[in-house]
C-alpha cells in the first residue's frame, strides 16, 4: 500500500539523520574582521555625533548617520585558491558596535595572503528582486524608485553646507558611475593571515570617513546626492579605496 | 523490534504528517490558476507556477490589496487609486491623491498582465515585480508608511497568523508581504476582451472593427504589439516638448531618454481615462486628434513615429471602435478581485 512505503521510506530518512555517531576531523577554522574608524589622517578615532575639522576643505562636519555595506568576503590562498563566505551581505551601521564585527567560520586551514572585500552590494543582487537579511529594503538602505541599494549612507551637520546639513546616499551598480568597488586587500607588512582549527584571528580594518572628500572637497560643492551619478561614484571610490588592514592578531 | 530515540521518533512523525499535507491542494479546481497564463500570449517575463500559488496566499493578497493599514492615516489601500472598475486604474482623474489629499506628478496605471512587463512604474525604475509595492506604500505622496511600520502593523494584527499559515514564517518581513501581494496581482489577467474571444474563434467584429483592427496594425502595432497591446519599451510620442517630466530619462540619466514613458498597454483603454503619464488627454477621441495633427516632430520623438497621422474622421471613429473591443468585463467584474 501507498500509504505505509511512504511512512517507512520517511522513518528511513529520519533515523538516517539521526544514527550517525561519529564527527568527522574537522580542519576547518574561524577569522573574525573588526570596522574600525578614524578621522582623516590624525590617528583619532571617527566620532559621531561630534563636529569634526576637515583639513583639506577646511568644513566642520557632524555625522548623524553612517552606514555603508560590504559583501562577498574573500580570502586568498597561498596557493592561488579562493575561499569564498557563503551569502556574504554585511549592513555595517557606525552607531551600532555589533555591526562593525563580522564572523566568519568554515575556512580551510592553511595560510591566506590576501582579504578580498566588495564594497557594496554586488551588481547580480541589486537585480535578484526581494532580498531578506542585511538586504532587506526594511533597513532603509535601499530605492524604491529606482531599484538599486544604496552602497553608503552619510548624513549630518555642517556650518559650510547652504542647508546646514549634508545627506550623501550613495548607489548606482552598473556603468561608469557604479559605486561597488571589489578590491583585495594584504595585510601590512606582507604577512600572511594563518587559519588554523584553534583560535580566532582578528583582522583590523580601518577606514575614514574624511575620505568621502578627498576628491569632492567641501559639502559647499553638493551637499546632498540622492541618485546614482559622477559625483556618487567619486565620493564612493574616494571612501574604499582608502580602508585598509590596520593589523591582525588572535 | 527497533528501538528509537524519541529525537528519532519525533523526526518520523514530522516526515511522515509532511508528506500527507500538500496533497490537498494539488486534487483542488484548478481553474481560477489556469487563467493566469492565456494560451494565446507569449511566455511571460516573470515566471509564474500558478501551482505554487494557493487560494489562501493569493486571499492574503488581496485581502492586503484592500487594506486601509497600508497606509500611514489608515485612509487609503491599493484599491482606492487602482479601481478595479476602471481596470485597476485610477478613478477617472489625472492624478490619483494619495494620504492628506497629496498629489504626485503621475497618472494611475492599471495593473493587469503584469508578468508580462520587463520593468515597472512610467519610467520603468524597478526592476522586479516583488519590488513593486515597496514604492507607493512608502513614497510621500502615496500611502507614506515605512516598511518597519507597515510590518509592525501587520505583526500586531490578526494577518499575523494568516501570515504564519501560508508560509514558513515566525513573523511577517518584507520578503512574505511582498510576496503576497505579487500572488493576488498576478491573478489579475486580461484576456477575455472582445478582442480575445475574435482571435480564439468564437466571435467576430463588426464592419467597423475590423476596420479598426487594420488601421490600428498599420499605424499604432509597432509600439502598441497585440495580444498585450504594447511592447513595452519606452517612447516619446511627440505630445509635449519641451518635457516637463523627464520620465524614462530620470532613471537612464540619457538625454534621448527625456520625455518617454513606457508604452502603455491599450488594453481596457476605454476604462482607463484620462491618459498619458499626467493624466492631461480627457478622451480617446482627443487622444486620436493629438496622434492626427497634434505631434510634435522633436529630437526625442521617437523614430516608429515620422509625425502626424493625418487620420480622417472615420479612420479615427474606426480605431477608437477597435480599442473597444479590448475591455475585458471579466476583469473588471470578477469577484475574485474585488474588495473583500
Amino acid at each position: 500500500m501507498k500509504v505505509i512505503s511512504k511512512f517507512f521510506l520517511a522513518a528511513a530518512a529520519a533515523t538516517a539523520l539521526y544514527s550517525c555517531d561519529k564527527e568527522p576531523v574537522n580542519t576547518d577554522g574561524d577569522f573574525q574582521i573588526q570596522m574600525e574608524y578614524q578621522w582623516a589622517m590624525s590617528g583619532a578615532p571617527f566620532t559621531m555625533n561630534t563636529m569634526l575639522y576637515h583639513p583639506m576643505s577646511g568644513d566642520s562636519l557632524k555625522f548623524t548617520t553612517f552606514k555603508h555595506y560590504l559583501s562577498n568576503i574573500k580570502l586568498h590562498h597561498v596557493d592561488g585558491s579562493v575561499w569564498e563566505a557563503p551569502e556574504s551581505y554585511h549592513l555595517l551601521n557606525i552607531d551600532d558596535a555589533t555591526s562593525l564585527v563580522l564572523d566568519f567560520t568554515g575556512v580551510p586551514a592553511g595560510e591566506y595572503n590576501a582579504l578580498e572585500i566588495t564594497f557594496g552590494v554586488d551588481s547580480l543582487r541589486n537585480v535578484s528582486g526581494l532580498q531578506t537579511g542585511a538586504l532587506d529594503p526594511a533597513n532603509n538602505m535601499f530605492w524604491s524608485w529606482n531599484t538599486g541599494y544604496i552602497m553608503i549612507k552619510a548624513m549630518g551637520e555642517s556650518p559650510q553646507s547652504p542647508s546646514g546639513t549634508f545627506s550623501y546616499h550613495l548607489g548606482g551598480f552598473s556603468g561608469p558611475n557604479s559605486t561597488i568597488l571589489t578590491k583585495e586587500l594584504n595585510f601590512p607588512a606582507g604577512e600572511l593571515l594563518e587559519i588554523t582549527p584553534d583560535g580566532t584571528p582578528v583582522i583590523h580594518t580601518m577606514a575614514n570617513p574624511a575620505k568621502l572628500f578627498h576628491t569632492q572637497g567641501t559639502v559647499a560643492n553638493m551637499p546632498m546626492i540622492h541618485m546614482p551619478n559622477t559625483e556618487a561614484g567619486i565620493m564612493a571610490s574616494d571612501f574604499n579605496q582608502g580602508v585598509f588592514i590596520d593589523h591582525v592578531h588572535l | 523490534m527497533i528501538r528509537f530515540r524519541t529525537g528519532q521518533l519525533a523526526g518520523i512523525t514530522i516526515a511522515a504528517s509532511l508528506l500527507f499535507s500538500c496533497s490537498d491542494d494539488l486534487r483542488k479546481d484548478h481553474s481560477w490558476r489556469k487563467d493566469m497564463l492565456p494560451e494565446h500570449f507569449p511566455e511571460p517575463v516573470y515566471s509564474i507556477d500558478p501551482d505554487t500559488l494557493s487560494e489562501e496566499v493569493v486571499a492574503l493578497g488581496r485581502d492586503l490589496f484592500y487594506d486601509n493599514l497600508l497606509s500611514s492615516d489608515s485612509s487609503i489601500s491599493c484599491g482606492t487609486c487602482h479601481a478595479q472598475t476602471h481596470a485597476f486604474a485610477g478613478h477617472g482623474t489625472p492624478i490619483s491623491a494619495g494620504v492628506h489629499g497629496r498629489l504626485g506628478t503621475r497618472n494611475t496605471p492599471g495593473l493587469s498582465n503584469l508578468a508580462w512587463h520587463n520593468s515597472y512604474m512610467l519610467d520603468g525604475g524597478i526592476n522586479h515585480l516583488d519590488l513593486v509595492p515597496i514604492a507607493p506604500i512608502t513614497a510621500f505622496f502615496e500611502m507614506d508608511l515605512s516598511l518597519n511600520e507597515a510590518i509592525h502593523r501587520l505583526n500586531s494584527s490578526p494577518y499575523k497568523a494568516r501570515f504564519q499559515r501560508v508560509y514558513n514564517t515566525d513573523s511577517v518581513h518584507t520578503k512574505v508581504l511582498m510576496k503576497v501581494l505579487t500572488a493576488f496581482e498576478l491573478t489579475l489577467v486580461s484576456a477575455d476582451s472582445k478582442y480575445d474571444r475574435v482571435v480564439l474563434g468564437d466571435s467576430v467584429f463588426t464592419e467597423v472593427e475590423e476596420r479598426g483592427e487594420v488601421l490600428f496594425q498599420s499605424n499604432c502595432a509597432s509600439c502598441h504589439t497585440p495580444p498585450l497591446f504594447s511592447d513595452f519599451s519606452y517612447a516619446n510620442h511627440g505630445f509635449e516638448w519641451p518635457s516637463t517630466d523627464a520620465g524614462r530619462g530620470r532613471i537612464t540619466l540619457a538625454a534621448e531618454d527625456s520625455g518617454a514613458f513606457k508604452v502603455p498597454s491599450l488594453r481596457n483603454a476605454a476604462l482607463t481615462h484620462p491618459y498619458m503619464h499626467d493624466g492631461s488627454v480627457y478622451s480617446l477621441e482627443e487622444v486620436l486628434d493629438r496622434y492626427s495633427d497634434g505631434i510634435l516632430v522633436h529630437s526625442n520623438l521617437d523614430p516608429r513615429i515620422e509625425g502626424p497621422m493625418h487620420f480622417s474622421d472615420e479612420e479615427k471613429a474606426a480605431l477608437i471602435a477597435f480599442i473597444h473591443t479590448l475591455t475585458d468585463y471579466t476583469l473588471n467584474t470578477n469577484p475574485r478581485h474585488s474588495a473583500p
